[in-house]
C-alpha cells in the first residue's frame, strides 16, 4: 500500500513537470538572456538556452546605474504600497456594508460595484486624465494612487464580502449584546476573523497596480514620476532598437518584491480564496 | 489594539490625504521662469544626452529653468492626446512627421522662428516643409531628419561580385544571389512604420501614389500600384524570407547586425548600433543611395520638429529655447554631431553637414537625386490621409498579394478601404 | 469621512457623542457611511469619465478640436470597416480560446496541485509566477521568444525534431500569430484560474469522496460526480472575471503584434487606440470601446444569474 502511494505520488510530480516547465520557461528565460553578453545575444549560432560566452552583469549594472531604475522601482512601491492600503480600507467598509447590513438601494450598490469593473481602462483613462488634470495630480505618482483604487476596490469588495458572510452572525451579535458598538464589534471580532481574506485582497490588489500600464503611462511622464514597467519601456525601447538585455535584466528586476510577498504569504492566499471566493 | 495606534492611524492617513488633495502651490512669478520640453527618447541616445547638456548652459545664460523629460516614441501619441485634453502639460514638444497637422489648432504659430532660421540656414528642406507648414503658417520648428537608406552587406556584394543596386529590379537580381547565399533581403511586410517607409518610396518610384495632390481623390488603382506589387511578389518568393512578415521596426536591424540579412532599407541606426555594440558586422556593412525606378528614386524622411503648445503660459521662454539651440550655428552643430549621422539638420545651407565626412560610410547619406518626403505624398497630410497610413492599409495590402490573394483583388481591397476613410 | 468614526466612538462620553455612537449603531446609517467612500470613488473616477466617453462616442471629437453630436453614426460607420468587422471576430475567438484553455488546464493543475506533493510551498510559488511578473515586461519576454531570428521555442522544436527548420513563423502568420497571443494569455492567466479553482477543492468536504467511493465510484466517477458539481460556483466566478479582462485585453497583443498580420490579432481595446489615439479620431476610437461593453454586459448578466443560483 505504502508502496503504491509513494509511486502515485511521484507520478504526481511528473505529471506536474509540463505545467511548471510553461510556467517557469518564460521566466527563465529571460534571466538567460539578461545576463548574456550583447555579442553572444545577437550571435545566431549561439544556443538559446545556454550561456556560452560567460555570463556578465553588464545589463544589470546599465539598467541601475545608467537610468532611474531604482526611482522608478521606488516610485512604484510607493503608488502599490498606498493604492493597496486606501483601497482596502475602503473595500473592507463597504464589504461588511453590503454583506451584513440592510440599507436602502444595498443591492443595486452590490451591481454598481459589480459594474464597474466592466469599463475597460482603455476607454476611460483620456477622460480620467481631465479629472487627475482638476485634482492637480498631472504628471504626479499621486495621481496612480487616486485611480488605482478604482479597478481595486470593486474585486476586493467583492471578495471580502464573500468572505464576511462565512462569519457566523451570532459571533457578531453576541458580542454586541455584551454592549459592544458594531464598529467595536467589527474591528474586534470580524476583521480578526477576517485576517486571511484580508491578506488574499491585499495581495491581489498588490499585484494589479504592481502591474498596472496603461494609467501610469498617461499621467505620469517625469522620470522621477514614473513606475517600474513605464520606465523600463520608454527607456529601453528606442523606435527600431530594443536594447534586450537590460528589458529582460528590468523585467527581472522588477518581479522581484512581488515574488518575495507571493512566497511569504502564499498559505494565506490559498485559504482566503477558499473561503472568500468560494463560499 | 489601543485606542492610541488607532489614533496615530488616523492621524498619518488624514495627513497624507491632506497631502494628496492639497491643491498645487503655483511657483512664485516673476524672478524664475521655468520651461518644460517632452522630448522623445532620441534612437541616438547619445543625442539626449548633449540635450541636457545644452539645456544647462541655457539655464545659466538665460535664468529660464528648463526641465526635460522623455518619452517613448511610440507613446507620444497618448501623452500628447492626454496634454491637449486636459490643456496641460508642457510647454515644448517634440513632433516627428505629420504631427503639426493633427495637432494644427493647438500649436503656436511659430513662422516668426522659421523665417529667421531660414535667413539663417537657407530654406527648410522639402519634407520638412510638407510637414509642419500647415495651411500657411509654420506650427512647430523643423529641427533635424533621419532619412532611409540602404544598408548592405559590403563583402557579401564583392563575393558574389554583385553590382549595387541602383533600381529597385537590380536589386531582385541582387537579392536573388544572396538569398542564395543565405543571407536574403530584409524588407518587413507587417503592421509596422518601417513597413510603409520602404513600401512609399516603391510605389512612388514605379509611379503610382495613395492619394492625389487634393488629399480628396484615391488613386491607388493604378498599373504603377500592380507593377509595384509584382515586384514585391517575386522579392519576397525569391530573395527574401517569409519571416519578414512579422518583422517589428528593430526586426531588419537585429537581422543585419547579427549577419544574417544581405541588404535593409532603413536609418543609419543598424549600422550605428553596431559600431556601438562593437558587433562582428560593423565592419562589413555599408551603405548606398535608396534605389530608384522609372518614375525617379524616391525616399521616405522623418523630419522632426519642435512646437509649442498653445495652453502653454510661457511661450515667449520657451520660444528663447528654440532660438538658443537652433539658432546658434555653433549649438546646433554641436546637437548634430552628437547624433553621429542619425539626424541631420534640415535646411538647404547645412546639407553638406561636416558631420557625413567624419566616417566614410555616411557619403550615401547626402543623398544625391533623391526626393524625399513623408508618409502619404503627394497628398497634404490632412488626419484622414494620416489615418489612412496609420490604417497600414499599404502594407496590409503588399501582405495580401505576397500571401497569395491575387493583385488585382489585393489593389482593389486597398482602395475600398482608402476610400471609405476619405468618405467617413 | 468613515475613517474619523473611529475614534469618536471610542471615546463616546458627551451626551452628543453617544448619541453619534447610538445613531452609527443604526444600519440604516451605517450602511450608506460605510458605502460612500467607495460610492465617491466610483462616481467621480469612472461614472464621470465613462459618460464622458459615452459623449466621445456620439460625437465626432477629435483631439484638440471642438466636436459636435453626430448621434450614433460612429457606431454604424465602423460597421463599413473591415478592421472592425475582423476585430470583432477576434476578440471572439480570442476570448473563447483563452477561456477554454484556461478552465481545462486550470482544472487538471488545481487537481495536481490539490495532491500531497513533496515540494508544495515551492511548486504553488512557481506555478503563481506568471500571474505576478509585470505583464508589460513579460510579454516583452514573449516577443524575445517568438523573435523571427532568435526564437528559442523554434530553436527547441527544431532541436527535438519537432518543427522543420526555420519553423513557423510566430507572429508573422495569421492563425499561428493568434495562437501565439492566445498562448501567452493563458500563461499568463492559469495561475489565477488553478489557485483559485484549488480554493474550491480544498473546501469540498472529504467526507462526500469517501461516501462515493464507499459506493464503488472509480477516479472518474467521482471527479464527474462529486468535485465538478461542487467547483461549479468557483468555475463560473473565475470565468466570470476572466472574461472581462481577456475581453479587454490590451498588453499583449499591442507589444507582440501590434494588431498584425493583417488586423488578425486585433483587439477592440487595440484598434481603439490605434483609431482613436495615434490617428486622433477620439470620437470612433470611443465607440470602439463601447462595443465591449454590452457584450460584457450580456455575459456578465448570464453569469450573476448563475452565480447568485449557485451561491446564495
Amino acid at each position: 500500500m505504502g508502496k503504491r502511494k509513494f509511486w502515485n505520488r511521484v507520478l504526481m510530480h511528473v505529471l506536474l513537470v509540463p505545467f511548471l516547465l510553461f510556467a517557469i520557461f518564460p521566466f527563465f528565460h529571460m534571466t538567460l538572456t539578461s545576463l548574456k553578453s550583447d555579442r553572444e545575444l545577437y550571435d545566431r549560432k549561439a544556443v538559446p538556452l545556454l550561456i556560452q560566452q560567460g555570463p556578465t552583469l553588464e545589463h544589470y549594472s546599465k539598467l541601475l546605474w545608467e537610468t532611474a531604475f531604482i526611482t522608478w522601482t521606488k516610485n512604484s512601491l510607493i503608488v502599490t504600497f498606498i493604492a493597496t492600503a486606501v483601497s482596502l480600507v475602503v473595500a473592507t467598509i463597504a464589504a461588511y456594508a453590503l454583506a451584513r447590513l440592510k440599507f436602502f438601494a444595498v443591492g443595486s450598490f452590490g451591481t454598481g460595484i459589480f459594474v464597474t469593473y466592466l469599463v475597460p481602462t482603455s476607454l476611460l483613462f483620456l477622460p480620467l486624465a481631465q479629472v487627475v488634470n482638476w485634482l492637480g495630480l498631472a504628471d504626479s505618482k499621486w495621481a496612480l494612487v487616486v485611480t488605482y483604487p478604482t479597478f481595486l476596490v470593486p474585486f476586493c469588495t467583492w471578495l471580502l464580502m464573500g468572505y464576511f458572510r462565512t462569519v457566523p452572525k451570532e459571533v457578531e451579535e453576541c458580542a454586541m449584546v455584551d454592549g459592544a458598538t458594531r464598529i467595536q464589534a467589527l474591528w474586534r471580532i470580524v476583521l480578526p476573523i477576517a485576517i486571511p481574506g484580508l491578506v488574499c485582497a491585499a495581495l491581489f490588489a498588490f499585484t494589479l497596480s504592481w502591474n498596472e500600464f496603461i494609467y501610469a503611462l498617461t499621467f505620469t511622464s517625469s522620470s522621477d514620476q514614473i513606475t517600474a514597467s513605464v520606465g523600463v519601456t520608454s527607456e529601453l525601447i528606442r523606435g527600431d532598437i530594443y536594447f534586450w538585455g537590460q528589458l529582460m535584466a528590468g523585467a527581472v528586476l522588477a518581479s522581484v518584491p512581488i515574488v518575495i510577498l507571493y512566497v511569504f504569504f502564499l498559505d494565506y492566499y490559498v485559504s482566503g480564496l477558499t473561503a472568500g471566493a468560494v463560499k | 489594539m489601543s485606542t492610541m495606534s488607532r489614533r496615530r492611524f488616523v492621524a498619518t492617513s488624514t495627513a497624507g490625504l491632506a497631502g494628496i488633495l492639497a491643491p498645487r502651490i503655483p511657483p512664485a512669478v516673476g524672478q524664475q521662469r521655468e520651461i518644460s520640453y517632452l522630448c522623445w527618447n532620441n534612437f541616438a541616445p547619445l543625442m539626449d544626452k548633449k540635450l541636457a547638456e545644452i539645456g544647462t548652459r541655457f539655464t545659466k545664460d538665460t535664468g529660464i529653468k528648463l526641465k526635460i523629460d522623455h518619452i517613448a516614441h511610440a507613446q507620444q501619441p497618448a501623452k500628447y492626446a492626454a496634454e491637449v485634453q486636459t490643456q496641460s502639460g508642457h510647454d515644448l514638444v517634440e513632433m516627428r512627421m505629420h504631427f503639426p497637422w493633427l495637432y494644427e489648432p493647438q500649436l503656436v504659430d511659430v513662422s516668426d522662428l522659421v523665417a529667421q532660421l531660414e535667413k539663417q540656414y537657407g530654406a527648410a528642406i522639402s519634407s520638412a516643409k510638407e510637414t509642419a507648414h500647415v495651411r500657411g503658417v509654420w506650427r512647430a520648428v523643423p529641427q533635424y531628419h533621419g532619412m532611409f537608406v540602404a544598408t548592405y552587406r559590403e563583402d557579401l556584394f564583392k563575393k558574389a561580385s554583385l553590382k549595387i543596386p541602383d533600381t529597385w529590379e537590380d536589386l531582385y537580381v541582387a537579392g536573388k544571389e544572396l538569398k542564395k547565399m543565405g543571407h536574403p533581403v530584409g524588407i518587413p511586410i507587417s503592421q509596422n512604420y518601417d513597413t510603409i517607409s520602404t513600401a512609399g518610396p516603391i510605389l512612388w518610384s514605379f509611379g503610382g501614389l495613395e492619394v492625389d495632390k487634393d488629399g480628396k481623390t484615391v488613386r491607388i488603382n493604378s498599373p504603377a500600384t500592380e507593377q509595384m506589387l509584382e515586384w514585391y511578389k517575386k522579392m519576397f518568393k525569391d530573395a527574401m524570407d517569409p519571416e519578414v512578415l512579422s518583422w517589428t521596426d528593430a526586426s531588419n536591424n537585429e537581422s543585419i547586425q547579427q549577419g544574417k540579412s544581405g541588404w535593409i532599407h532603413n536609418p543609419v541606426s543598424a549600422y550605428l548600433i553596431a559600431k556601438q555594440k562593437k558587433l562582428p558586422t560593423a565592419d562589413l556593412i555599408n551603405h548606398h543611395r535608396t534605389p530608384g525606378g522609372p518614375a525617379g528614386r524616391h525616399d521616405t524622411d522623418v523630419p522632426r520638429h519642435i512646437g509649442i503648445w498653445k495652453f502653454s503660459k510661457n511661450v515667449e521662454p520657451a520660444k528663447e529655447f528654440i532660438k538658443y539651440i537652433l539658432g546658434k550655428r555653433e549649438v546646433y552643430d554641436e546637437y548634430i554631431m552628437s547624433a553621429d549621422a542619425f539626424n541631420l539638420p534640415t535646411y538647404d545651407k547645412l546639407k553638406e553637414h561636416p558631420v557625413l565626412k567624419t566616417d566614410p560610410k555616411y557619403a550615401a547619406l547626402s543623398g544625391e537625386g533623391v526626393q524625399y518626403h513623408a508618409y502619404g505624398w503627394p497628398a497634404p497630410p490632412s488626419d484622414k490621409v494620416q489615418l489612412i497610413t496609420n490604417s497600414f492599409i499599404l502594407p496590409n495590402m503588399v501582405a495580401k498579394a505576397v500571401t497569395g490573394t491575387p493583385t488585382k483583388e489585393s489593389v482593389a481591397w486597398a482602395e475600398r478601404e482608402m476610400k471609405k476613410i476619405l468618405a467617413g | 469621512m468613515a475613517i474619523s468614526t473611529f475614534p469618536v466612538t471610542a471615546h463616546a462620553r458627551l451626551p452628543w457623542r453617544a448619541r453619534v455612537r447610538e445613531m452609527l449603531d443604526r444600519e440604516r446609517i451605517l450602511g450608506p457611511l460605510f458605502t460612500s467612500p467607495a460610492m465617491i470613488l466610483i462616481v467621480l473616477l469612472v461614472a464621470y469619465p465613462f459618460c464622458m466617453a459615452l459623449y466621445f462616442s456620439l460625437s465626432n471629437a477629435f483631439i484638440g478640436r471642438p466636436s459636435h453630436f453626430v448621434g450614433l453614426r460612429n457606431f454604424i460607420n465602423l460597421w463599413d470597416s473591415d478592421a472592425f468587422q475582423q476585430t470583432f471576430q477576434n476578440a471572439f475567438v480570442f476570448t473563447g480560446f483563452a477561456i477554454a484553455f484556461k478552465i481545462v488546464l486550470g482544472i487538471s493543475l488545481a487537481l495536481l496541485l490539490n495532491q500531497q506533493l513533496w515540494f508544495k510551498r515551492m511548486i504553488r510559488g512557481m506555478v503563481l509566477l506568471p500571474w505576478v511578473i509585470p505583464t508589460a515586461l513579460s510579454v516583452l519576454g514573449w516577443q524575445w521568444m517568438f523573435n523571427s531570428s532568435y526564437s528559442v521555442v523554434n530553436w527547441t522544436g527544431i532541436a527535438l525534431g519537432i518543427m522543420d527548420p526555420p519553423g513557423p513563423n510566430w507572429l508573422g502568420q495569421k492563425y499561428y500569430a493568434m495562437t501565439a497571443v492566445v498562448a501567452v494569455n493563458v500563461w499568463r492567466g492559469l495561475p489565477f484560474f488553478a489557485i483559485t479553482i484549488l480554493a474550491g477543492l480544498v473546501s469540498i468536504p472529504k467526507e462526500l469522496y469517501e461516501a462515493a467511493e464507499a459506493d464503488g465510484a472509480g477516479p472518474w466517477a467521482r471527479f464527474w460526480y462529486v468535485t465538478l458539481p461542487l467547483l461549479k460556483g468557483v468555475l463560473a466566478i473565475v470565468v466570470l472575471f476572466s472574461t472581462i479582462f481577456t475581453f479587454s485585453d490590451f498588453n499583449i497583443v499591442y507589444q507582440l503584434t501590434h494588431g498584425g498580420p493583417i488586423n488578425s490579432t486585433h483587439l477592440f481595446a487595440t484598434l481603439s487606440r490605434q483609431i482613436g489615439l495615434e490617428s486622433g479620431r477620439l470620437g470612433e476610437g470611443a465607440a470602439i470601446s463601447l462595443y465591449l461593453f454590452p457584450v460584457l454586459m450580456f455575459v456578465v448578466y448570464a453569469q450573476l444569474k448563475y452565480v447568485r443560483k449557485q451561491a446564495y
